[in-house]
């Protein structure tokens, strides 16, 4: 008897085991992956901010951020922020991990393509209304938008500029490119002068697309219309496409571009001209010197119907289960001021998200900083949608083929549309 | 386990009836046996049949990145993520590439860790240990650091490989950019990163055949010939099933040179199975790329199979 109440016993519970997990599988219906929390709007509460922040950055961010955080618990004697470093390689696991444990920090740096990843977890909170987007600029405000709810702030901001020789244009006798023609004689005077390329752009793997997409836009296209809808396979695809790689099959540009050469080269007078960020200043001195400042130069990338660059930098944003929101919100408010921003500019040289901080002294004063500054305001980024790194990685692929000439623009347009449609905006 | 199973107990009623001791004492064995397992049982279950178990349980879900939180919401779709890996260009190519790589690289590995292991073994007796140590340094060595010299190595403008066959005269490829030469690039870099360790092993086995056969070998007249492919090569079957199946593990899952030397490229020659299989990871797509995985498990024990007939001792 024993045994076989036991039996019983264990039988009723493995089938119960099993009927909740059967009942527990499967998707609920309605908006699964919408993310977000449920309450509706969040709300800041006046006065200081009071407790603990628990603050994750990445990379330098990281190490330099406990800086300001030093001016902020100034501000607000009952605050204490702990900030963690966290490498950028290893980000986007670690933050998975702790929205899918719970086990989160207050405030996170979240790099502006990774946004929808993080909102489709259901781990960011959404932004305030206290917070007013107008500040910012518009496209780097739009990396925070996922599926028409802005899930954070932008922090800092990075666009892509034209870095090139200033004694080869001399000898060359070509000005600033202000149109595509003129871009690929500016390449070929280049050329004329000495280098071996004119310019370099990327022909393959990662970030491809990112250096490619400025010339679509540039070419009026749109990545996806008002409605959500992908619209890859229009004209200025064609056009752009065909521009891109006319550089390559017509020998301005490096067929295929070895990114480690390529600030060498650069420096050796082998190469013309490369299209990169902020970053790129210090880089290029450190491995020349600083003498080298005086033989480059920086400026915006030229429109065709209209001027476009792609913006990338990070947003700060606040977890959807932060064990301390209210004072999470107002470090990130701090963190956004127009005059912090000028603060941490000078801390770690990364470009405000807050125009109003370009006017200071600071950033107004500068030349080559001011190409930056127009670069932002038409700067964009690519759509914030959970699938877009899939998407990226197959529009890598078309580009690719079409620089080795495997592929018609034509062709390559619809295969980009369709590679995009088949996976899906992932929106649900 | 430790259960006594001379006397099986009748169905119903004897085991609460009459000899409750016997019972009792069998159930407490029981209990001890469990006991002493548990540590092992528990470890096993919660490291290894759980994780097996839930990406077996991914593959046939559309498990995506975002159901982290509640991994159990997601719905059966049955063997649709196997059709759409094998029915995916990008699959095709990368299967087709590990098979090039698998086929080209293991059989030259293992011939040459074999010529290596046979040469460290009868002729260069004094330095050995010297040309041990110096081809199983790239074993040890971590691909990163592999990476950055090699990518000097095959650099196409003033790397040391186009650079000694400029001395030749002969122009040498943009090796790891070129389609044709990237998997080429790619194997060489393999080889030699791995040869080391079969190296070592074949040469254990080849110390371990006694002296005396060769002896007697060379006594019926067999020259070096006869006598590797008579002698050494029987008596070596067991090492080199050995090497071999471990090199095909290996292989099969060849990911980390793709991933530190091409990204997959260009145009997808140097694409793995597991490189997409990170890729997809790396998308959200758990389902997917769980699917794939076990598609590629499938093929290692296939491999594996064919290696144990093809190799196995005959007696």
């Amino acid at each position: 008897m024993i045994i076989t109440s036991r039996r019983a016993a264990a039988a009723t519970a493995s089938t119960l085991v099993l009927t909740v997990a059967l009942t527990a599988c499967g998707r609920d219906d309605g908006d699964a992956g919408s993310g977000g929390t449920d309450d509706a709007g969040t709300q800041v509460s006046e006065g200081p901010a009071t407790g603990t922040v628990e603050v994750w950055a990445m990379g330098t961010e990281g190490e330099l951020l406990p800086e300001l955080a030093e001016q902020f618990e100034a501000d607000n004697p009952d605050v204490t922020v702990e900030v963690t470093p966290v490498p950028w390689e290893s980000a986007v696991q670690k933050i998975n991990t702790a929205m899918a444990t719970g086990e989160v920090p207050d405030v996170l740096q979240a790099g502006t393509t990774l946004m929808s990843g993080f909102v489709e977890l259901g781990g960011l909170a959404e932004t305030p209304d206290s917070i007013d987007s107008e500040a910012f600029f518009p496209g780097a405000w739009d990396t925070t938008v996922v599926d028409g709810t802005s899930y954070g702030v932008p922090w800092y901001v990075e666009t892509r500029v034209l870095y090139y020789r200033t004694d080869l244009a001399e000898q060359a006798g070509v000005d600033e490119p202000q149109t595509w023609d003129e871009l690929k004689e500016f390449a070929a005077g280049m050329q004329d002068a000495g280098a071996e390329h004119g310019i370099a752009l990327q022909t393959n793997g990662d970030g491809t697309a990112l250096m490619y997409f400025p010339f679509y836009w540039q070419a009026g296209g749109e990545i996806v219309d008002d409605a959500g809808e992908f619209t890859l396979a229009d004209d200025a695809q064609v056009e752009a496409l065909d521009f891109y790689s006319s550089f390559m099959a017509d020998g301005l540009a490096p067929q295929t571009l070895v990114e480690d050469e390529k600030v060498q080269d650069f420096i050796d007078g082998e190469l013309g001209a490369f299209v990169s960020g902020p970053w790129e200043r210090s880089n290029l001195l450190t491995t020349a010197g600083d003498d080298f400042a005086d033989k480059f130069a920086v400026t915006a990338l030229p429109p065709d119907e209209q001027a476009a660059s792609f913006i990338g930098g990070s947003n700060l944003a606040v977890t959807a289960e932060a064990a301390n929101p209210d004072a999470a919100w107002k470090f990130v408010e701090f963190a956004t001021d127009p005059e912090v921003q000028v603060d941490w500019f000078e801390i770690s040289n990364d470009l405000p998200a807050v125009q109003a901080s370009w006017d200071d002294e600071a950033l107004a004063g500068d030349e080559s900083l001011a190409v930056y500054g127009e670069a932002l305001e038409t700067a964009r980024s690519t759509p914030a949608l959970p699938t877009w790194s899939e998407i990226e990685h197959e529009l890598n692929l078309v580009i690719e083929q079409v620089v080795n000439g495997q592929l018609e623009p034509e062709e390559a347009a619809q295969q980009m549309q369709d590679a995009a449609t088949s996976i899906g905006d992932g929106l649900g | 386990m430790a259960l006594r199973t001379d006397a099986p107990p009748a169905p119903g009623g004897p085991a609460t009836r009459g000899c409750r001791p016997e019972s009792a004492r069998r159930r407490r064995r029981g209990y001890a046996a469990w006991g002493f397992a548990l540590p092992f049982t528990v470890l096993f279950a919660v490291f290894m049949i759980l994780p097996v178990g839930a990406s077996l349980y991914m593959a046939f879900t559309d498990m995506r990145g975002a159901d982290l939180r509640s991994p159990l919401a997601v719905n059966f779709i049955g063997l649709d993520n196997f059709v759409a890996a094998v029915t995916d260009p990008q699959f095709q190519q990368a299967a087709g590439n590990t098979v090039y790589f698998v086929g080209v690289a293991m059989p030259l590995t293992l011939g040459i860790a074999l010529l290596l292991a046979a040469l460290l073994n009868s002729g260069l007796t004094w330095f050995r240990s010297v040309f041990r140590v110096g081809f199983y340094a790239p074993v040890v060595t971590s691909i990163v650091a592999v990476a950055v010299v090699w990518r000097f190595l095959l650099q196409p403008d003033f790397g040391l490989i186009n650079s000694a066959l400029g001395l030749v005269g002969i122009d040498g490829p943009d090796w790891l950019t070129d389609p044709t030469w990237a998997m080429p690039s790619l194997i060489m870099l393999a080889v030699w990163r791995n040869v080391g360790f079969s190296m070592v092993i074949l040469l254990a086995g080849l110390q371990g055949i006694p002296k005396d056969l060769y002896e007697a070998a060379s006594l019926d007249g067999a020259g070096a010939v006869r006598t590797f492919r008579s002698v050494t090569v029987p008596l070596l079957r067991p090492t080199l099933l050995f090497c071999a199946v471990m090199t095909g593990i290996a292989y099969l899952q060849f990911f980390e040179e793709p991933f530190v030397m091409t990204q997959g490229g260009p145009l997808g020659a140097t694409n793995s199975v597991a490189y997409e299989i990170y890729n997809q990871f790396g998308f959200g797509d758990y389902g997917l790329s769980a699917a794939m995985s076990y598609l590629l498990f499938v093929a290692i024990a296939i491999l594996s199979f064919l290696q144990f007939r093809l190799l196995r001792p005959k007696n």
